[in-house]
């Protein structure tokens, strides 16, 4: 398998906070003692081999409990440690996928893969891997309580302001960075997938679309990211893109968390286009050389270029993130990938240490918290349904895998 | 009084206005109108009900209407009463003005005495504002000091209010309150008594020591016993002279009206640390340095073909992940043993390695799942 990036980002201060890269490196996934108790890096003894780790020994250190959500191809539940109950952890247990039967389901390889190279705290920590008699992978996770941005976003009895904004956006912004300082596109960045944790810190969850860049000339799927969060080149069926599309999602994240809603909503592909347009203009070869030559492209028709809407339609429904904000939201929804500001160039705009100050996330306002959140997570999850394209990768998934595997 | 009764009783009584319960301006009292709030001006404190503050004041400035005040009031600075007693409520008052001013805080001082003599300076100040004794002198020394040490103040005024903002300083303040609101009503116990005792000395000493008219003497005897004649009264009464005046000393509070010693010298606060975006995270590649362009055959089309290109595919991103594969081995297996050399600062040596990197088609090498 490929080595870890000895030179991923590192904290400054060569604090424990992560494991070091070359430790890492040497070190697989599971070791039998593997706790989330006692270290924030449970897992970092004894070397084992992927195959070796789907034991009987690490699935007995856990005991799975109550169901704690939902997605597409995994139902996630509270757990802890055998032998210490108040060592919560999330377990992700992958559903049956019939395709994969006498296999590893590509997802949660991908999810596995994805995480052991990323340590960081905006980014969920991955413990350990199991699977069960009935060949079902499960993942252990971080237990992350305190639901999700999107949750945040719409629950109306939450009121929060352009620090707490600031905040959110800068945990997300930092998980985006250091995803792609190590390579690794998220593909599928959104509210509900940026979960809260205890503390208040937010962290990138749901690596089920990761991927690392892609080599010169090897296409990927399109087919990724959820609609609303898509940017036009995907729409536009482009198989070979970068770090923007994900740039482009945590751009429509933060445009959620000011309007409380969401931003560019559509029910179809084609129409997503259209809502994207309507905000920042018809995609010509002018303002995005070469879009033409995209699969999906559709030119607009002459008559009917759009415009990018003016500044004053960005301060009636962004003027809470004030003008720096503005742009910097702004140089996240440029057309063209190549002119899209890069995570890093959105980590260095003066915005973060303008006026006023992200809140501390120990301060951050949170929803009423506890069981009952969860029930009405879950029911709002429910009432969502967003037809055969909520999760549109759902099939795309199993479709597109030949394409990526070597 | 219960409510009962209250609702039975006819006429406002006595008694109502005596409990505060009937506006002396109207004569409305509070049972018939359960909303009616009383408010004060600090410049007299004489107190009236809501609606007469709006009819009075409300075109403008305009005399006080309690019979013998006359003193001019505005109507912003109407509020209501915090404390019972009046008396109380306007010590505090000056108190709190007084403390806005002389807002210095231990901090500023060299050592613990001389932040007690400044504390007891400030104290001279407020006793005589609070108890009428050289008003017209004491304020035109504190606006004297309050103009020329206007930077200072405002920077300790911005210092306790950053405390505020935190909880725990607010139940400070409220304890605080509750504290200074018990204080005043002892001192004014004590000062009560004291002012009967000593204003039968006072004026039986006068009247036995000078000519004049008693009524005169009694009223001059009334003020003079209120001043405190304790040391600090001395020692204020010869600062005032100028011998300690004079002018500011190194360390001392350049005044013309006070002089406070052991002040320390103010050094500038380092600057507070602006946010850091990254949260301490750097991307500094420490075995490598990437270039902004490798000339490389198999890149070219990549690079320039919008199939490739239009979609935002960035040939440098895959450079970075090619160097860092790369260099993850080399870091691993290789740091240890070159000791010494600093593999991070030779370029043209990484450009090389990624070259030979992807030259043998690296990805090939690597069980790459995804
Ligand atoms: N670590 C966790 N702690 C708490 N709840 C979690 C955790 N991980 C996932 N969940 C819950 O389960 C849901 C589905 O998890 P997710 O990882 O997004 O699965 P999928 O990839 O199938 O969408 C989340 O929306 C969240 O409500
Ligand atoms: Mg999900
Ligand atoms: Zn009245
Ligand atoms: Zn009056």
């Amino acid at each position: 398998m490929a080595l870890s990036p000895i030179d991923s980002p590192k904290p400054v201060p060569a604090a424990a906070k992560a494991l070091p890269a070359k430790a890492k490196a040497l070190t697989i996934l599971n070791a039998s003692t593997s706790s989330p108790s006692n270290a924030s890096t449970p897992s970092s003894e004894g070397p084992q081999d992927l195959s070796e780790q789907l034991n009987e020994q690490v699935r007995r250190n856990y005991v799975t409990g109550s169901r704690l959500g939902e997605g597409t191809y995994a139902i996630v539940y509270s757990g802890h440690l055998r032998h210490d109950p108040t060592s919560l952890v999330a377990i992700k247990k992958l559903k049956v996928n019939k395709d994969y039967l006498d296999g590893l389901a590509p997802d949660a390889f991908r999810e596995v893969r994805a995480l052991q190279e990323l340590s960081h705290p905006n980014i969920i920590k991955l413990y350990a891997v199991f699977s069960t008699r009935d060949q079902n992978l499960n993942i252990v996770l971080e237990h992350l309580p305190r639901g999700d941005i999107e949750g945040l976003m719409q629950n109306k009895s939450v009121s929060y302001g352009p620090a707490d904004v600031k905040a959110w956006a800068n945990m997300l912004a930092k998980a985006v960075w250091f995803c792609h300082e190590n390579s690794i596109l998220h593909r599928d960045i959104k509210g509900n997938n940026l979960l809260i944790a205890a503390d208040g810190e937010v962290k990138l969850a749901d690596f089920g679309l990761a991927r690392t860049f892609s080599d010169p000339y090897r296409p990927m799927t399109y087919n990724v990211i959820t609609r609303f969060y898509r940017p036009p080149e995907l729409l536009y069926g482009a198989r070979y893109y970068g770090g923007a599309v994900d740039v482009w999602s945590m751009g429509c994240v933060i445009a959620e968390l000011v309007l409380r809603h969401f931003f560019l909503v559509s029910n179809t592909d084609i129409e997503q286009i259209d809502a994207i347009t309507d905000v920042f203009g018809s995609c010509t070869e002018d303002v995005w050389p070469g879009v033409s030559r995209l699969d999906h492209y559709i030119p607009p028709a002459k008559d009917n270029i759009k415009r990018p809407k003016p500044m004053i339609y960005w301060k009636q429904h962004f003027g809470m993130l004030g003008d720096d904000g503005i742009e910097y939201l702004k140089s996240m929804f440029v057309l063209d990938p190549r002119k899209r500001a890069t995570a890093r160039q959105v980590l260095d705009h003066p915005y973060w240490t303008n006026n006023p100050k992200p809140t501390p996330k120990e301060l951050l306002p949170q929803a009423a918290g506890g069981v009952e959140k969860m029930a009405e997570d879950l029911k709002r999850r429910g009432g969502e349904i967003e037809e055969g394209d909520g999760r549109a990768d759902k099939v795309a998934r199993k479709l597109n895998f030949a394409d990526l595997k070597r | 009084m219960s409510r009962a009764a209250q609702r039975s009783g006819a006429a406002p009584s006595k008694r109502a206005q005596e409990d505060g319960d009937m506006c002396p301006v109207c004569k409305s009292a509070r049972y018939l109108n359960p909303d009616m709030r009383f408010l004060v001006n600090p410049e007299c404190y004489h107190k009236m009900c809501e609606s007469c503050v709006d009819r009075r004041f409300s075109q403008g400035p305009a005399a006080c209407p309690i019979a013998g005040c006359k003193r001019t009031l505005r109507k912003a600075r109407f509020r209501t009463q915090t404390f019972e007693d009046i008396k109380v409520e306007r010590e505090v008052d000056i108190r709190r003005e007084v403390a806005s001013v002389f807002n210095r805080e231990e901090d500023d001082f060299e050592t613990l005495q001389n932040y007690n003599d400044y504390l007891e300076q400030v104290e001279n100040v407020t006793w005589n504002l609070i108890n009428d004794i050289d008003v017209e002198d004491t304020r035109r020394k504190m606006d004297a000091y309050k103009e020329e040490n206007r930077r200072q103040i405002t920077r300790n005024q911005s210092n306790a209010a950053q405390e505020a903002i935190s909880r725990k300083a607010r139940e400070e303040e409220d304890h605080e309150l509750t504290r200074l609101r018990r204080a005043d009503a002892r001192r004014e116990d004590e000062l009560e008594r004291q002012e009967k005792s000593d204003a039968r000395k006072g004026i039986i000493n006068k009247l036995a020591t000078t000519k004049g008219d008693a009524a005169s003497i009694a009223r001059e005897g009334r003020r003079a016993e209120l001043k405190k004649s304790s040391a600090q009264r001395v020692a204020l009464d010869k600062k005032r002279d100028g011998d300690v005046f004079s002018s500011g000393t190194e360390n001392g509070d350049a005044s013309s009206a006070f002089l406070f010693k052991g002040l320390k010298k103010r050094v500038a606060p380092p600057p507070e640390k602006p946010y850091d975006p990254y949260g301490g995270w750097s991307a500094e590649k420490e075995y490598f340095s990437q270039q902004d362009f490798y000339d490389w055959d198999y890149l070219s089309n990549a690079r320039t073909d919008p199939r490739y290109s239009a979609g935002g595919y960035d040939i440098n991103d895959y450079c970075a992940r090619a160097l860092c594969d790369a260099f993850s081995g080399f870091g691993v297996f290789i740091q240890d043993e070159v000791s010494g050399r600093d593999l991070g600062s030779t370029p043209s040596m990484a450009t090389t390695a990624a070259a030979a990197v992807g030259g043998e088609r690296v990805d090939a090498k690597m069980d790459d799942v995804f």
